[in-house]
């Protein structure tokens, strides 16, 4: 309708009140050896080799950066296989079988209060670098490229909000973990010498609020506030994070340290305090599966490297019907389609929807200019869709089509069900030719 | 299991083009309720008359608007993919033009001027566009002028509408001072209430600002248009009044309740198709329609001020939508621009009606 679309039916209540159900103990654990970032990537164990958990089994290499992968489980390598990955390419991955006894590699000691006291910035730039930390909120960004910033940080806000429906587990992350999560955005804190840490929750989980409110009176001696933002889509989209928590507006193209202020997910943080205090690289994380075409819809903690099928077993596999099935990895705006099942669950991966596929008929445009009110951008998608139509590429220029983050808003609203942000995406592919 | 190809959102939202097109039919029932009780057969052959040829002409011309691909050879594997592109819009959204065409046209029309009225607005302002989406002009409006100027000799009623409306250039200042006169013939109440005589359904505002806020309440309409529309040409009227040195209350509220401009306002200039696609052009598209009506009226001799108004603005939306300025943030330019032409607009009704002498 002629209106801005601001809320999405998240399915989120059903999926927070299910317990998570803990599968550890995979028999065989896979770890991409390349991924989208990285096109290139080695492993630096043979066949037949015994490694622990947290041992460096291989690198990634990406253009200007490189990412350690760690062993999750200790057991023998015993060779290489094609999965598929988050984003949806086939990709070698190293396996690894478990031996269920869990052995920590020699170097994974914890810090004790002093020798983090003493890091220097250099030091937390070396340490998330080796721990192989990368954006969790889905990005996959290499954080430690973050912390290099020439720019003074005066604020790191921790985002939390996960506006993605269908998505919890970075609440189930918050609920379980909130102390370690502080203590993480307190090392990230050291790291950039940032004055100021916020942490950015829905307004409409007051219970977040209250595990991290209670979290933070552990650390006085830090500046940080933990604010209730809106718990509209996309209000976890790093620009509108930043201006919710901090009121600073940070431009569409520019680089938030520009404007002193560093985003990183709560995941991450917890990386950061696994890596900074443990000196353990993330093994664990929670994975959703839901959707109508899976017969129960559950959640799960799960090592990385972890095949989804055995978890869709578990599932009880997918419901018979003689319905297509749209697999996604990710959440429902924004994830990425699937075309095999046969997944591994990496550091982004947050959840995987199955859900029957429905036709979607389309009809003339009515110009109700429902897009342009809902864009969080400020975009035109309709003027977009006919400059597109008519490949026009000044005036796609002007319209500013690069600007779209592609948040699926338009397509969501559309009451013609005129697929426009696939529109979008064609579009910037046209005018990169 | 087969999988499905698909790209991102997943999910669509619990809305369609469907709904907003009977929420405008839901709307107008009052209004068409309230026509048929004050006209009788009159407005129900009439309303009948214009559905059905709405209707036939929009199915018919999307039928054979639809090219079957050339390895279909058999005229009945034509007709059948040809007839599978119809959807339920076909029906809704004609149905939405000729009842609002229906609505604009006096009780005593003729049918056959009825009829060639509705044939014009389906077919050469609709279908020859493009259908559904893609006409630039108002069907019911372009409908409502060509019968207007093509059988000015049938436009014989003798509504409100004609004596504020078809005042003859110069005679504008005479016509705002006899408001008050009028006013003794049809209180403020009988023109609220549509007691007076008039388009089928323009002459019960009550019913028509009814219609409008369930219309708003369900957003299938942009409040905007009709607020801007509404805005601008009360402040048109009120420089009138105060230009003859008339009562300003009494002017405006019977010039905005007189005539077809509030059914214009509501039902007309909100359709969605030939408004601008941004907050400000919407804002600006309302201020021309409300000041070429408050024009029309002040200086112009034709009663159809508002369906003229409407036609008149929709040549502007594909300039107001222009990808170079079209932005959909309220700038200060926009703000300063649309008080600004207000300002000069009114300066110029000043001026006309001699309120510097």
């Amino acid at each position: 309708m002629i209106e801005k679309t601001r809320h999405i039916p998240d399915g989120k209540k059903e999926r927070k009140n299910q317990p998570v159900s803990h599968y550890l103990e995979a028999e065989y654990l896979y770890f991409p050896t390349t991924d989208l970032r990285c096109p290139a990537g080695e492993s630096c164990v043979i066949d037949g080799q015994y490694v622990k958990v947290g041992e460096l089994i291989g690198t990634r290499h990406g253009g200007f950066f490189d990412q350690p992968i760690h062993s999750t489980v200790s057991g023998y390598v015993v060779g290489f296989e094609k999965k598929v990955h988050s984003s949806g390419q086939t990709v070698d991955c190293l396996i690894v079988k478990n031996d269920k006894k869990y052995v920590l590699h020699e170097s994974c000691v914890s810090r004790t209060d002093e020798e983090i006291a003493a890091l220097t910035k250099e030091d937390y730039i070396q340490i998330i670098k080796d721990s192989g930390l990368s954006g969790l909120g889905g990005s996959g960004f290499p954080t430690y490229v973050k912390l290099e910033t020439k720019n003074k940080i005066d604020v790191i806000v921790a985002n939390g909000v996960e506006c993605e429906p269908h998505l919890i587990s970075d609440y189930k992350l918050i609920l379980e973990r909130a102390h370690r999560i502080i203590e993480g955005l307190t090392y990230a804190m050291r790291a950039q010498g940032a004055k100021r840490g916020v942490v950015a929750v829905k307004k409409k989980y007051p219970e977040l609020y209250e595990v991290l409110e209670n979290a933070r009176h552990s650390f006085m001696d830090f500046d940080i506030e933990i604010k209730r933002v809106g718990n509209h889509y996309p209000q976890g989209w790093e620009i509108e994070t930043i201006k919710a928590a901090t009121g600073i507006e940070v431009p569409v193209g520019k680089m938030p340290s520009e404007y002193g202020v560093c985003v990183f997910n709560v995941a991450t943080l917890y990386g950061f305090y696994r890596a900074v205090k443990r000196r353990m690289p993330i093994t664990e994380r929670f994975v959703t599966i839901s959707g109508n075409g899976i017969k129960t819809e559950r959640n799960f903690s799960v090592r990385i490297g972890t095949p989804v099928r055995d978890l869709i077993e578990m599932c009880g596999g997918y419901t018979e019907n003689d319905k297509n099935k749209v697999v996604i990895c990710g959440g429902p705006m924004m994830g990425t389609n699937l075309q095999n099942d046969d997944l591994i669950v990496t550091k982004t991966v947050t959840s995987l929807i199955v859900l029957d596929e429905e036709p979607i008929k389309t009809e003339p445009c009515i110009h109700c200019a429902s897009c342009v009110y809902s864009c969080p951008v400020d975009l035109q998608p309709v003027q977009i869709m006919n400059a597109y139509k008519e490949r026009d590429k000044d005036a796609l220029a002007v319209l500013n089509v690069n600007k779209c983050i592609e948040c699926g808003l338009c397509s969501f609203t559309c009451p013609s069900k005129i697929h426009l942000t696939e529109t979008m995406r064609q579009a910037k592919r046209f005018i990169r030719k | 299991m087969n999988y499905a190809k698909q790209t991102a959102p997943y999910v669509r939202k619990e809305n369609s083009t469907k709904r907003m097109m009977v929420d405008v039919l839901i709307a107008l029932l009052p209004v068409v309720v309230f026509a048929i009780y004050q006209f009788g057969w009159d407005a129900v052959v009439r309303l009948v008359l214009s559905a059905v040829i709405f209707i036939l002409g929009e199915v018919v011309t999307t039928f054979y608007r639809t090219k079957p691909h050339p390895s279909v050879k058999e005229r009945k594997e034509k007709f059948k993919v040809r007839f599978k592109t119809l959807t339920i819009n076909n029906i809704t959204a004609p149905l939405v033009s000729a009842i609002i065409y229906a609505l604009i046209i006096p009780s005593n029309l003729s049918l056959y001027v009825v009829a060639v009225g509705a044939l014009f607005g389906i077919l050469v302002v609709k279908a020859a566009f493009g259908g559904l989406g893609s006409n630039i002009f108002n069907p019911a409006a372009a409908g409502r002028v060509f019968i207007g100027l093509s059988f000015t000799s049938q436009f014989a009623y003798t509504g409100i509408d004609a004596v504020v409306g078809a005042t003859p250039l110069g005679a504008a200042k005479d016509a705002l001072l006899n408001i008050p006169n009028l006013l003794q013939n049809y209180t403020v109440l009988d023109l609220f209430l549509g007691n007076i005589p008039g388009s089928m359904g323009e002459i019960s505002a009550l019913l028509i600002l009814i219609g409008g806020i369930y219309l708003f309440a369900r957003r299938a309409a942009d409040f905007r248009v009709t607020l801007s529309t509404l805005l601008s040409f009360s402040v048109m009227m009120a420089i009138a009044a105060i230009a003859v040195n008339g009562n300003v209350v009494d002017i405006v509220v019977y010039q905005l309740l007189a005539g077809g401009l509030l059914f214009g306002a509501v039902f007309m200039v909100t359709d969605p198709v030939t408004s601008p696609v941004t907050k400000p052009g919407r804002w600006i598209y309302g201020l021309l329609v409300g000041s070429i009506v408050a024009f029309i009226r002040l200086f112009g001799s034709y009663p159809e001020g508002v369906v003229f108004a409407i036609l008149l603005a929709n040549i502007f939306v594909p300039l107001i939508d222009y990808y170079k300025w079209a932005k959909n943030r309220y700038s200060i330019k926009f703000i300063v621009g649309y008080v600004v032409a207000l300002a000069l607009l009114g300066f110029i009704v000043l001026v006309g009606l001699g309120g510097l002498n």
